[in-house]
């Protein structure tokens, strides 16, 4: 029963987050800091949807790597193209 | 005896239930009504056999006559551009027209590379993996049938794309904007791309299928440390693969978009297009040099310490190398664009990171070359192959550091020098690999080939090759891809001509033998060679159907069969070891690669009640109405099929294609098949978590890849044209924000299935994957309402690269939510039946997707609505 309510307490964070990315961008920030901040809290709730929903936390932390590692071949691949634009 | 799992025989069974029935991707059912009639398996001697055979060394045999029959395709195709390049000639001169001679080049290329080099390695790998490692099959092995099929089907259309108003005539670089319809407009021209898109399909189900089965079914005490040398190969080339194929699909799905349905990635008006297209195409390409060649450097590995009976020097420094390799082969592939616009500094970084890649090569090489010094060299063909081809290897990578400085790029670019260098990179693999045939022909066939022809092969062989490809470094200011050249190189290429005549004659010689052979060859044991250290010589040749007479195992230090109570029967003879055990690695790993050998007994292995099926129609099938589709997208252009008889035999193929591949995915996920289950020995490092997850979550690590490449490419066109000036497509931001609502809460509904059906509850799983699904649908109908608005407002897929961008990725995605919700759609009425409460695996492996499917939404809901 626990493991449920832990379950719903993440589906409210992801909601209300998602919510607040939108306030974010309609706060009147500069445009780099509201990029970093809609940014990061896109990879918090990819982490927590990772870890809690797809059960990454109690699996073999090699399954962590794993989609690690594709994430930072793409992250590469990404960075290092958009750096090479003369 | 038995080698059934006993109860408590392994920890691990028990917390695996999907290895009990495992059911590679499909279902079990419970009813008992199917018995093993569906799954008679039919004797090599007849047809059927080969279309409906699961087991791992007949794929192997498919993989190995189908990618020789590519290899002629090829060959033929390069003896047509060496014809033409007899002397140099004027546009419309020559055998060969100016556009037939760029489709002969740019096919040359694509089969060669494609169709050709990693399917004949993975014809080894099929055969011999999973003999070396100890299993009787892959993971999966209907996926793995699914991928030869797979394979066979994309090469079927490439063939087909000659006569739909010529092949791709663009190279096989496929750069843009040469690849889009204004410069080769060609229905081939699309064609040959699909065919590529459905061939990088079918290596992601075979690399998952491979990296599943090395990592989690290897026998007791079979650590990676002691993991022969062509299987650490075949390993690392399957982990390029994974994420390398990724980025090439992406490259292939944008392109085909973009031929198919009009976006504007690529087209010249957009900045940087033609910049995208080489880093993603390079992205890809850099690995897949190494791909191609490591299963090249595992066959020599292998056939040298066979042939010169010799551990090889400094193994695990060996292995480390290649690791390493397989890391840096990612980090290297803007030097294949030192001619493009990219800024000085990062050309500088990869150059750096080029030399780099060089140094653990050195290793290797010299690894192998103290190999033959140590120890005492036979010169039977499969060493005299595996020896040309390092030799030629050695020259071929020396000649390519001078294309990674960037200086010297700028002049040997696009000319003969790059020929020559990829010639003897590619071709010298090709070499070993051909040696690698020699080695197993007598595993694979029961008898030995015939010594003087395969002699005479390699000295023909040689010869021709040197004659064909060295020439090309003389006359290196040859023009690459073109049929005009100065008249002072004449007799270099007509060397070389005449070079391509003999070597591909050389082949001739190689078939003959091994089909003279196939009848009259001397009839051979277990283990023909001396020296032979890997676990495939330790069982007969042909090994049987399942592989081993017992239950393979290390964990004594030695290879030896286990039966069902537990004792040891039967230690696999042992032929002498050569291996000096205190030189290299110490005692333990003196079995390293297998220990070994012959004899291994008459050991049958008891019947028992667990029955692996080796018969299934549906991966041929499924290819089937996969090309069926491919075939029909292709006459799809610029948003609509063409009018005439042929637009409606496309659209027709098309949709009779989706609807029989729906049905045979269907039939395919409702058959009773069973494969491999445990307890398996090494799971490192995926102990404790069953086959099936395992493949779906190195699935999704290729997948992390496709849609981060998808994102990447946004993120590069927004770059290149001023970031904070391109605006969201979407000026409501609700309809995304919406979105985003219900795809949160039906991850939350699949969550709550799981928690239902291990409560027990049919009506909460049913009740929570309905939510699913209706959710998914409200999703996919929202969506469909934002982009009719849209598109009235005059913003559509075409409209310009923003858009492009915009309808794409998130196209993309609404494509996985549908594959999604046919899924539940399918598991709806078998939770109805109830088939979740006592196995809910297929409940969560479905659910790893769909979370999967809400995270990427979360990246693309901010990137393209707020931001």
């Amino acid at each position: 029963m626990t493991r449920l309510k832990l379950y719903t307490a993440i589906y409210v964070v992801l909601f209300v987050s998602a919510t607040v990315q939108v306030l974010v961008e309609q706060a009147g920030l500069e445009y780099t800091a509201a990029l970093a901040i809609i940014m990061v809290l896109s990879f918090v709730k990819a982490a927590i949807v990772a870890g809690y929903y797809q059960h990454l936390r109690w699996e073999p932390r090699s399954l962590t790597y794993l989609m690690g590692i594709g994430l930072l071949a793409v992250v590469a691949l990404t960075v290092a193209s958009t750096y090479s634009i003369t | 005896m038995t080698t059934d799992p006993q109860p408590g025989d392994d920890a691990s069974t028990a917390d695996e239930p999907g290895e009990r029935v495992q059911t590679d991707g499909g279902v079990a059912h419970e009813d008992a009504a199917e018995d093993h009639d569906d799954h008679a398996f039919p004797p090599t001697s007849t047809v059927k056999r080969w279309f409906v055979t699961t087991n791992h060394k007949d794929i192997g045999l498919l993989y190995l006559v189908t990618s020789l029959l590519f290899l002629a395709m090829g060959g033929i195709l390069a003896l047509l551009v060496r014809t033409q390049l007899w002397v140099p000639r004027a546009p419309g001169t020559g055998p060969l027209s100016q556009l037939a001679y760029n489709q002969a080049v740019s096919i040359h290329g694509l089969v060669m590379v494609f169709w050709f080099l990693s399917p004949f390695a993975f014809g080894f790998a099929n055969y011999v993996v999973p003999l070396q490692i100890g299993a009787k099959d892959l993971a999966f092995p209907r996926l793995n049938a699914l991928s030869y099929w797979l394979y066979l089907a994309s090469g079927v259309l490439l063939g087909v794309s000659f006569f739909q108003g010529g092949s791709f005539a663009g190279g096989w670089t496929m750069y843009a904007p040469l690849n889009l319809p204004t410069f080769t407009p060609s229905v081939g021209g699309s064609s040959a791309i699909l065919a590529l898109t459905l061939f990088v399909v079918s290596v992601t189900v075979g690399s998952v299928n491979f990296l599943t089965s090395i990592h989690r079914m290897r026998a007791e005490g079979l650590t990676l440390r002691r993991l022969p040398l062509f299987t650490w190969t075949i390993l690392l080339t399957v982990w390029m693969m994974l994420f390398a194929f990724a980025a090439l699909l992406a490259a292939l799905m944008i392109l085909s978009a973009d031929r198919l349905l009009g976006t504007t990635y690529f087209a010249t008006e957009a900045a940087n297009g033609a910049l995208l297209w080489t880093h993603l195409f390079w992205f890809f390409g850099h690995p897949e040099v190494y791909i191609v060649f490591f299963p090249a450097v595992g066959v020599m590995a292998e056939t040298f310490q066979t042939f010169t009976g010799r551990r090889i020097v400094g193994r695990k420094w060996f292995i480390a190398a290649m690791v390493l390799v397989a890391l840096q082969s990612f980090i290297v592939w803007m030097h294949h664009m030192f001619l493009t616009s990219i800024n000085l500094q990062i050309k500088t970084l990869f150059m750096a990171t080029t030399i780099g890649i060089s140094l653990p090569f050195d290793l290797m090489v010299f690894a192998l070359i103290y190999t033959m010094v140590k120890g005492r060299i036979r010169f039977k063909t499969p060493f005299l192959f595996s020896f040309g081809g390092l030799l030629l290897f050695i020259l071929g990578g020396i000649t390519g550091v001078f294309l990674g400085a960037v200086v010297l790029d700028y002049e040997f670019r696009g000319t003969y020098w790059v020929v020559a260098h990829f010639h003897y990179v590619m071709v010298g693999g090709a070499t070993a690999l051909v040696g690698g045939l020699y080695y197993w022909y007598p595993k694979i066939t029961g008898r030995m080939y015939d010594e003087f022809l395969g002699k005479l092969h390699f000295a023909v062989y040689f010869v021709g090759f040197n004659l064909l490809y060295f020439p090309m470094f003389v006359a290196w200011e040859t023009p690459r891809r073109n049929f005009a050249y100065e008249a002072g190189m004449t007799t270099w290429h007509q060397l070389a001509t005449i070079g391509a005549v003999v070597f591909g004659a050389s082949f001739v010689i190689m078939f003959y033998n091994f089909v003279k052979s196939a009848y009259a060859g001397e009839v051979v044991g277990d283990n023909p060679w001396e020296y032979s250290s890997t676990a495939e010589w330790a069982v007969p040749s042909p090994p049987p159907l399942e592989n081993f007479p017992g239950l393979p195992s290390y964990g004594s230090g030695r290879l030896e069969f286990l039966t069902g109570d537990g004792e040891s029967a039967v230690e696999a003879g042992s032929t002498e070891q050569a291996a000096d055990p205190a030189a290299d690695g110490g005692g333990t790993d003196r079995v390293a690669d297998g220990g070994v050998a012959a004899g291994a007994g008459e050991l049958e292995s008891a019947d028992d009640d667990h029955h692996e099926s080796h018969a299934s129609w549906w991966p041929v099938i499924v290819s089937g109405t996969v090309l069926l589709v491919f075939f029909g997208l292709s006459g799809f252009q610029n948003g609509e099929f063409g009018g005439g008889t042929m637009g409606t035999v496309y659209a027709a193929s098309t949709i009779v294609g989706l609807v029989a591949t729906l049905g045979a995915f269907v039939g395919m996920a409702s058959e009773r098949f069973t494969g491999p289950r445990g307890p398996f020995g090494e799971s490192w490092p995926f102990d404790g978590v069953d086959n099936t997850k395992t493949g779906v979550w190195i699935f999704l690590a290729s997948d992390v890849v496709l849609f981060g490449a998808f994102i990447g490419a946004y993120v590069f066109m927004r770059y290149s044209v001023g970031w904070t000036g391109w605006e969201p497509i979407p000026e409501n931001i609700m309809p995304g924000l919406i979105n985003t609502y219900l795809l949160l809460t039906s991850s939350f509904a699949v969550v709550l299935a799981l928690e239902a059906a291990e409560r027990k509850s049919r009506w909460g799983v049913i009740a929570s994957l309905a939510t699913t699904l209706v959710l998914g649908l409200g999703f996919l109908g929202n969506k469909a309402i934002e982009w009719q608005h849209l598109f009235h407002e005059g913003l559509w897929l075409s409209t310009n690269v923003r858009a492009s961008t915009f309808f794409l990725t998130t196209g993309l995605h609404a494509a996985h939510v549908i594959i999604g919700l046919i899924m539940v759609a399918y598991m709806i009425p078998r939770a109805w039946n109830g088939a979740y409460l006592d196995d809910n695996s297929s409940v969560e492996l479905f659910g790893l997707y769909w979370h999967f499917v809400d995270i990427v939404w979360l990246f693309l809901f901010p990137l393209f609505y707020i931001l």
